[in-house]
């Protein structure tokens, strides 16, 4: 019988576990960052770069309401959602709205879109600076640590995993199961050919951009009970996302779901047995390795999404 | 050529005695023009706003509110010349290079963070400007020896010493090091090695990580396996924060918990609560009970700002920093070079107590160890600057 390599024997089992579930709950997080951001490039086609401004946005409308009105950061979840979905369907109105009826062809569209994206990231990161300035905010809640047996977890982050898993299976539920759903998927295979099905895309455009940016609120509400926000923190987010949605396979939601847990798991193992200094290191080298070999994600079956 | 008439003179004089006596400030003395570049956006804005801009303005309001800022006994008002460096060195490094070299004003004032006043340093040198750093730690700055640049913040050298000291006293006898992987966590962790060697204190565990992290509890939780006395993290404000919060998430308890930057604003307490911060040690160097000038300028700072607070360490370095900078100038009027001999050969009364200079290091304010007691963070060691004697952490 051959032995397990030396240093799998110096860690308990529960050792193990509490790693591998403190990468999982990461990882979580990581697949609610992705969210949003899948449903407008995978979707969509707009590269919204500006996705962990709007992250941001959520997050600094829940300090503000619990640290000024002590309204609970939970409520502020689907506050934060109703808030940003409005303004996305507004900036799509005013932005890309236009960029849908000018630009000849997808690929246009989407380096439009994408310098778009960046203006909206500048604005967005210099409003809420100027609105609230640029200090760091935080504030606490449900910092308790949950006991399982001999191993522990913060409430808040267990309560962000969970919240992250609901909305991951919400959406893949609606995308598959829905008419809605369909008629956004459709809309992806062939926008020409979904607008002579009778599928309105005047208005499930803008809904699905809003809800996009929805999403990135919710994901900002529930990062704000864990993390110190400030008006920059949005960038690294936004690469988290594009990182997490290249694993997965773009449009696809469990797919981002599995990427997310993966990298997580793989970024906890990393920092445990080596130095978290070389974290970065080791999420960038599963990214080149995935485009490398499987450049249509690790979890996404050829031909179909969602 | 136009012709002086008498008329015209007498017209002019009644002119200017009228103005004079109902716009007075128009024949204010010109303006003292001070510059500088400031984070007010991009990752180092949370440092620069809550230890330093906030004090320039403060600095600058008094003044004015007093008649000006007294230059050689001639009151003449502070105009503040700033703009935002972006948290970026090259913008940084070309405000200075104006304010200096294109705008001439009288006086600069520093940027924020050992970056910035590595790159700026020589600059401000070159052109003979006094800099008066407040929040740069870098024993690589002091070793570049420029005859005009003075830093204020103690040392890694001395904050460490005094780290050790206080866990040798209290019997620690293992301690497990995250430091930021960059000049401010790598000199310390130098330091704190050094500072470690012949005490017998084991060092357990030792990992850098990267800023901006997310996530450091694969790393405390194997620390937390290792049950060291004394846990030290060489931090920044958000992973600070991060560090604490995870310790209290798995249950790490060491009965030394110290982390860096952050530890003594009042961010800490907000986001942990009094008594979740209860206990925790950090880099922290004065309080409202250091002086009665550090009561008053705590006071009109906390007034001024609507409740907000400076800092225990680097803002107390920073208001002492301006308050040499005014005695020089009161002294000295505005000749720099006078301004820089004045600082360098002077022990300077200040809120944190007597400061005085060798080379550009304040030899003055011993290394100190700060920590949260009820609410408010108390300078614990060494003895003879305490504001409070070192309590038992309780368990988060």
């Amino acid at each position: 019988m051959t032995e397990p390599p030396y240093f799998l024997l110096l860690m308990s089992t529960t050792a193990w576990l509490e790693l591998i579930a403190s990468g999982l709950i990461t990882g979580g997080i990581y697949a609610l960052v992705a969210l949003g951001l899948n449903l407008q490039y995978g979707l969509m086609r707009i590269l919204n770069i500006a996705h962990g401004e709007f992250l941001m946005v959520g997050a600094y409308l829940t300090w503000l309401v619990q640290t000024q009105f002590g309204i609970s950061p939970l409520l502020m979840v689907p506050v934060a959602f109703l808030v940003l979905l409005v303004l996305g369907v507004v900036l799509h109105f005013l932005c890309f709205r236009r960029l849908t009826a000018t630009s000849p062809n997808l690929d246009v569209f989407e380096a439009r879109g994408l310098m778009v994206a960046f203006g909206l990231m500048f604005l967005v990161q210099n409003f809420v600076s100027w609105l609230w300035g640029g200090d760091l905010r935080g504030y606490d809640y449900l910092t308790e640590p949950v006991k399982f047996g001999e191993v522990q977890f913060a409430a808040n982050k267990l309560l962000v995993f969970f919240l992250a898993l609901l909305f991951s299976g919400a959406l893949i539920v609606l995308l598959r199961m829905t008419l809605l759903g369909k008629g956004v998927r459709a809309l992806m295979q062939s926008p020409i050919g979904a607008q002579l099905m009778g599928i309105d895309t005047k208005r499930l455009h803008p809904l699905m951009f809003g809800i996009g940016l929805g999403l990135s609120g919710i994901a900002g509400a529930l990062l704000s009970m864990a993390y110190t926000i400030t008006p920059y923190m949005g960038q690294p987010y936004t690469v988290t996302a594009l990182i997490v949605i290249t694993l997965g396979g773009f449009g696809s939601m469990s797919g981002a779901l599995l990427g997310g847990l993966f990298l997580g798991v793989i970024e906890a193992l990393g920092m445990h047995f080596t130095n978290p200094s070389l974290k970065a290191l080791l999420s960038y080298a599963v990214f080149i390795a995935v485009l490398l070999l499987r450049p249509e994600g690790l979890f996404a079956r050829k031909g179909r999404k969602a | 050529m136009v012709q002086q008439t008498k008329r015209t003179l007498l017209k002019g004089t009644a002119a200017a005695v009228g103005a004079a006596t109902f716009a007075p400030h128009l024949f204010a003395a010109a303006p003292v023009r001070v510059g500088y570049a400031m984070a007010r956006t991009g990752p180092w804005t949370g440092g620069a706003q809550v230890s330093q801009e906030p004090n320039y303005l403060l600095w600058a309001e008094q003044q004015n509110a007093a008649g000006g800022l007294n230059v050689k006994g001639e009151k003449r008002p502070i105009e503040l010349i700033s703009s935002d460096d972006r948290s970026d060195i090259e913008t940084c490094v070309r405000s200075y290079e104006k304010l200096m070299g294109s705008d001439k004003v009288d006086l600069v004032l520093p940027p924020w963070g050992s970056n910035a006043n590595f790159a700026v340093a020589p600059l401000a040198n070159r052109f003979g400007y006094p800099f008066l750093a407040p929040t740069a730690l870098s024993k690589r700055l002091i070793e570049m020896k420029l005859p005009y640049f003075f830093l204020l913040l103690q040392q890694p050298k001395p904050m460490c010493e005094a780290l050790v000291d206080m866990l040798k006293a209290n019997g620690a006898k293992t301690i497990a090091v995250i430091y930021v992987d960059d000049l401010f966590g790598l000199e310390n962790y130098a330091a704190l090695k050094v500072a470690l060697q012949g005490t017998g204190i084991q060092m357990v565990e030792d990992k850098s990580y990267p800023g901006g992290v997310k996530d450091l509890s694969p790393v405390l939780r194997s620390m937390k396996d290792k049950n060291p006395d004394a846990f030290v993290g060489f931090t920044y404000p958000p992973d600070t924060i991060l560090a604490s919060k995870q310790a209290k998430e798995i249950g790490f308890n060491p009965k030394y918990f110290y982390a860096s930057v952050g530890t003594a604003f009042q961010l800490y307490r907000n986001v942990m609560t009094p008594a979740g911060a209860e206990g925790v040690l950090g880099m922290g160097s004065w309080n409202s009970k250091t002086s009665p000038g550090a009561k008053a300028y705590f006071d009109a700072h906390t007034k001024k700002f609507g409740g907000k607070e400076p800092d225990r360490w680097a803002s107390g370095a920073t208001w002492a920093g301006l308050e040499i900078l005014t005695n020089a100038v009161k002294t000295h009027g505005l000749d720099r070079k006078a301004i820089r001999d004045y600082v360098a050969n002077t022990t300077h009364k200040t809120i944190l107590g007597d400061i005085k200079f060798v080379g550009s290091e304040n030899v003055g304010t011993p290394g100190t160890v700060g920590q949260w007691q009820k609410g408010e963070f108390e300078v614990v060691w060494p003895a003879k600057v305490a504001t409070a004697k070192l309590a038992p952490k309780p368990a988060w």
